[in-house]
């Protein structure tokens, strides 16, 4: 304990220079902005950003892009409340409750809860990779494929109570977009799977086209048709700050995403993807305000929000204890660390105390600033609801365009996102429900994966699934969940019936 | 019987793709449970995604009433007419040398082409002008740069509110203002690899 | 939004800085797009960018770099096929797109040998295989043993299907007259934590990435596929020593669109010779685990063609092709 506070004071000594600080700051900035900006995402940027970095000391350069990397999710959960546009998977999970507050007037509350749920979730996160960085690298080691595969599984059964609507129909999105997650390249054999000979399919559809054409484009179609809806966009804006209710009803939510959260970070394999609509889940099953899901409960921005975050700081652990980078935001940090002629590795701790501790104790720093910046920037953000919609769709749609171009420079993804906008349209139009089926996106082909592998390891033998103890855990919980959805359905069915 | 529209369109979307991606999965080796192919899960997924299609189906036709909106004749005309003239466009112009056989140009022209021909039913418009909006931004930018790109979606999106159309000093205002402000923030700023102007 | 530092003024860093004085030729007449068809950040990427900070300067030019990553490095590759040979467009060639890719792929849209101007290595460096250290395998031999020992055969991890790593586990289980089960990963980094949590014994890696875990002693060096000991790692042994002729490299290279005039691939050639034999170079590669290389342009163009030639049967025995 001593020791850790030795370290971290040392560490708070590299982060609070004034040139790291001032890098901090600067890599919040773009970061805030690249995370508003649909589409552009924090891995373009800090790819175009990486020669700079080469010019800096190692310590601020990565300060600088570990600010980056926050300040895209703080910007990213701005978007997805105000204008319905998730840039990632955890802000899909943000925009269900909300742009559903925006729309009730509660923007400001709603960006607030998020800022706040962040910045706390990030300060815990912090503290866990700085006491127990190296003990949750062992959690990490214990997932085999199996147990991962489980995990995955549990994420889809789960990602069915995002539905709003009918179960059913949810459960098919998720399994749709499960399918269309197996485009692309079969990690396992390399054969090409439905992608009719077009080589931008060969790496799979992008999230971003996706996401920006269901959520993004397919909602301007639609608020453009019903003009009487975008005037409660642009009228409605109610106080700023949260009501004591909401506090009240969003704190409980901060403290269990914040759980859910670091935990799941930890996991390389895709657990970071999984945290957000995991306290979603948590929140409409457990929290107080479950009643009012659907129609912008606070506790579906606060949870999501925190154990997104949480699980932004728990998953530098892999990269800080094992040198591997857990998304690609990480390897390109591993990138501008081997330019600078460090390897990023287990033994980085003790050749590097100085970027190991003062990397840390800016995460904390990090947090901070972004707190600081956001909460005034609320007040402008609501105000660019009031712009009057005819001004302010041209814009977006723009956005939207630049950013997806800019993906990968090539304007297939324009003509991709085109696509999943008239689909988005058509799913809006007989109900059925987008986000569970960006999840199961998002889960599908990494599940494939971890099946696969598992199975391979096992010789074809299924009982692994049972056997490991992690796994049935998960399997176990994935059980009870369908039970107890599958009971109130069964139940509501037979009242009908009888009924009739 | 009340018969659920939605529910029912859903359930029989859902199984039309399963039943389409399971006629292409026939190109993929199943494997083994040990050495699972590339086909084995997309099976698997397919049909689960019939069996869930067709509960919704089920749900649907003992559903509680709910109706879609029903399509004029103009509005289904037109719906069929530019899906037929989008492919077409893309047949005439895939062969062909110079700018529409290269990338996706084919592609892009052909849909925006065909989004425009939906406008024709009022019903359709909002919803043609906006993809053929997009679309059109993707044909313009690599060839003609980046502002012809950013005026072309602009004012094309534009036509699609009808304020825009009785005061189309907005649609100006809107382009000016956006292209300062997309020039600032992606090429002054984030530094986007793109063209500025046309390349002839 | 972004403030100074991601102005266009401070992003020249990114367009590698160019000196003032214009030579006096033809080529290069303007700033030279330098096509990585790999994502930012990983080993190919900051090796092309070690290599273009000097070219730059010598040749007097902004060489911009393009990431176009995708489908085993041939969209980007794909682009520069298609792109005019003057000199201007020039790509990052490599084993992925020029050596398996063409059997790999079998839709792929270019010819890796006629629609390119090849024009130098860059860069070759060795894979290795690495163990668990829990898992008791020190050597070839070992690793055979437990091979036969075991009922389904050893598993082995790498880095993806169809990959140079790929490709050493079929040799190997070839010359032991039993296929290993190889168990691919999305990326070398989730495959190295694997071998680290004990979920899979053993692992194929390029040097490159393996190198911190090795020096770490999270791993154990099993053998190393280059033709002798690298001096980085001295007590790691090759194939050849524990009697198996496996020799395998990983290479890049510097390529551009079929037709380009000879005296820009010539100077190219000569510059790039240069900035490879100087010490500082050869120092920070040797860090990263490459050998610069030292080929004239009709050698790299011919060790293209034999790398092609090489791995067209592995792949098909690999069954990462499609039949």
């Amino acid at each position: 304990m001593e020791l850790l506070l030795t370290n971290l004071a040392h560490g708070f000594g590299v982060a609070l220079s004034f040139q790291n600080l001032s890098f901090a700051l600067l890599g919040a900035l773009i970061g805030t902005a690249i995370g508003v900006l649909p589409g552009i995402g924090p891995v373009a940027t800090i790819s175009l950003l990486l020669p700079i970095t080469f010019g800096l000391p190692a310590t601020t350069a990565i300060i600088m892009l570990a600010g980056i990397f926050y300040g895209a999710q703080y910007g990213g959960s701005t978007t997805a409340i105000l204008l319905n546009l998730p840039g990632e998977v955890s802000s899909v999970v943000t925009t269900l409750e909300g742009y559903k507050m925006a729309r009730n007037g509660r923007a400001g509350a709603a960006l607030a809860t998020a800022a706040i749920g962040s910045f706390f979730a990030g300060t815990v996160g912090t503290i866990l990779v700085a006491a127990s960085g190296p003990l949750l690298t062992q959690v990490a080691l214990s997932f085999g494929p199996a147990d991962y595969f489980s995990l995955m599984l549990l994420g889809l059964i789960i990602a069915s109570v995002l539905a709003q609507g009918s179960v059913i129909k949810a459960i098919g999105m998720v399994v749709f977009g499960v399918a269309l997650g197996l485009v692309g390249t079969d990690v396992q054999t390399g054969q090409q799977r439905f992608t009719f000979g077009i080589p931008e399919l060969s790496d799979g559809i992008g999230f971003v086209p996706v996401a920006m054409g269901m959520f993004g484009i397919a909602e301007i179609i639609l608020n453009l048709e019903r003009p009487e809806s975008r005037s409660v966009l642009t009228n409605k804006v109610g106080s700023l700050w949260l009501t004591k209710e909401e506090f009240r009803r969003a704190t409980p939510a901060v403290l269990r995403g914040t759980v859910v959260g670091s935990f799941l970070g930890i996991l390389p394999g895709g657990g970071a993807a999984l945290a957000a609509f995991g306290s979603y889940m948590m929140e409409r099953k457990m929290s107080k305000g479950r009643d009012q899901f659907g129609s912008g409960a606070i506790e579906g921005v606060a949870g999501p929000e925190a154990a997104n975050n949480a699980a932004a700081q728990t998953s530098f652990i892999p990269l800080l204890t094992l040198g591997i980078p857990s998304n690609a935001v990480m390897a390109l940090m591993v990138g501008a660390l081997i330019i600078q002629g460090i390897q990023p590795g287990p033994r980085m701790v003790e050749a590097q105390p100085d970027l190991f501790w003062g990397l840390i104790a800016s995460m904390w720093v990090g947090n901070l600033m972004l707190l600081v910046i956001n909460l005034p920037l609320i007040g402008m953000w609501v105000k660019l609801l009031q712009v009057p919609y005819k001004y302010l769709y041209p814009a977006i749609l723009v956005f939207c365009s630049i950013g997806v171009y800019s993906l990968n420079n090539n304007v297939f993804d324009v003509y991709m996102t085109v696509l999943f906008s008239v689909f988005g349209y058509f799913c809006n139009k007989v109900k059925l429900e987008a986000a569970p089926l960006l999840i199961g996106f998002v889960l599908g082909p990494m599940m494939e994966e971890h099946l696969r592998r598992a199975m391979l390891l096992s010789r074809g033998d299924p009982m692994v699934f049972l056997e490991r103890p992690i796994s049935a855990t998960m399997l176990g919980i994935g059980a009870v969940a369908l039970l107890a959805m599958a009971l109130p359905a069964l139940r509501k069915g037979k009242d009908k019936a009888l009924a009739e | 019987m009340k018969i659920n529209e939605k529910d029912l369109v859903s359930g029989l979307f859902l199984i039309l793709i399963a039943a389409i991606g399971l006629w292409l999965n026939l190109d993929h080796n199943m494997g083994t449970a040990r050495r699972m192919g590339p086909g084995y899960m997309p099976w698997m997924v397919f049909w689960l995604q019939i069996v869930l299609g067709g509960l919704a189906v089920l749900i649907g036709i003992f559903g509680d009433g709910e109706k879609l909106l029903r399509w004029t004749g103009n509005e289904i005309g037109a719906f069929v007419g530019g899906i037929a003239v989008g492919f077409a466009v893309f047949y005439i112009l895939k062969p062909m040398p110079g700018f529409f056989g290269q990338t996706y140009n084919a592609v892009g022209t052909a849909m925006m082409i065909g989004f425009l021909v939906l406008c024709i039913a009022p019903g359709w418009r909002l919803f043609g002008l906006i993809n053929a909006s997009m679309c059109l931004f993707g044909l313009l930018l690599e060839k003609m740069g980046f502002f012809a790109a950013l005026v072309g979606i602009i004012v094309m999106s534009c036509l699609a509110e009808r304020e825009h159309l009785k005061k189309p000093i907005g649609i100006l205002g809107t382009t000016i203002f956006l292209l300062i402000m997309c020039w600032f923030v992606f090429i002054k700023e984030l530094d986007i690899r793109v063209n500025l102007w046309p390349q002839l | 939004m972004p403030s100074r530092i991601a102005r266009r003024d401070v992003l020249v860093t990114s367009t590698v800085f160019a000196p003032r004085v214009l030579r006096a030729q033809a080529w290069p007449a303007q700033a030279i797009r330098l096509v990585v068809p790999f994502a930012p950040g990983g080993t190919t990427d900051l090796m092309a960018r070690l290599v273009a900070t000097p070219l730059a300067e010598r040749l007097g030019v902004a060489i911009t770099i393009d990431n176009r990553p995708g489908a085993g490095a041939t969209v980007g590759s794909l682009a520069v096929a298609q792109a005019v040979p003057d000199g201007h467009t020039l790509l990052m060639s490599n084993i992925a797109s020029h050596g398996i890719g063409p059997s790999l792929y079998p839709g792929i849209r270019y010819d890796a040998v006629r629609d390119f101007s090849h024009i130098a290595l860059i860069t070759q460096n060795p894979s290795v295989f690495v163990a668990n250290p829990r898992a008791g395998i020190g050597s070839i031999s070992e690793l055979a043993a437990r091979h036969r020992a075991s009922a389904g055969g050893i598993d082995m991890a790498s880095s993806g299907a169809g990959s140079s790593n790929h490709m050493l586990i079929v040799l190997l289980g070839r010359a032991l007259g039993r296929e290993i089960n190889h168990i691919p990963f999305r990326g070398a980094g989730p495959a190295m934590t694997a071998v680290i949590g004990g979920q899979v014994p053993l692992m194929s890696d390029s040097l490159p990435s393996a190198a911190s875990h090795l020096r770490a002693g999270s791993v154990r060096g099993v053998a190393i596929s280059d033709a002798e000991r690298h001096p980085a790692f001295p007590d790691i042994p090759t194939f050849r020593e524990q009697g198996h002729d496996i020799v395998s490299t990983s290479w890049f290279g510097l390529s551009g669109p079929a037709g380009m005039p000879p005296a820009v691939v010539e100077r190219l050639n000569l510059e790039l010779r240069e900035i490879l034999g100087g010490a500082e170079l050869r120092r920070r590669f040797a860090e990263l685990g490459g050998t610069p290389g030292q080929m004239s342009a009709a050698e790299y163009a011919g060790y293209v063609a034999a790398e092609v030639a090489y791995w067209a049967p592995l792949v098909r025995a690999s069954g990462a092709q499609p039949d």
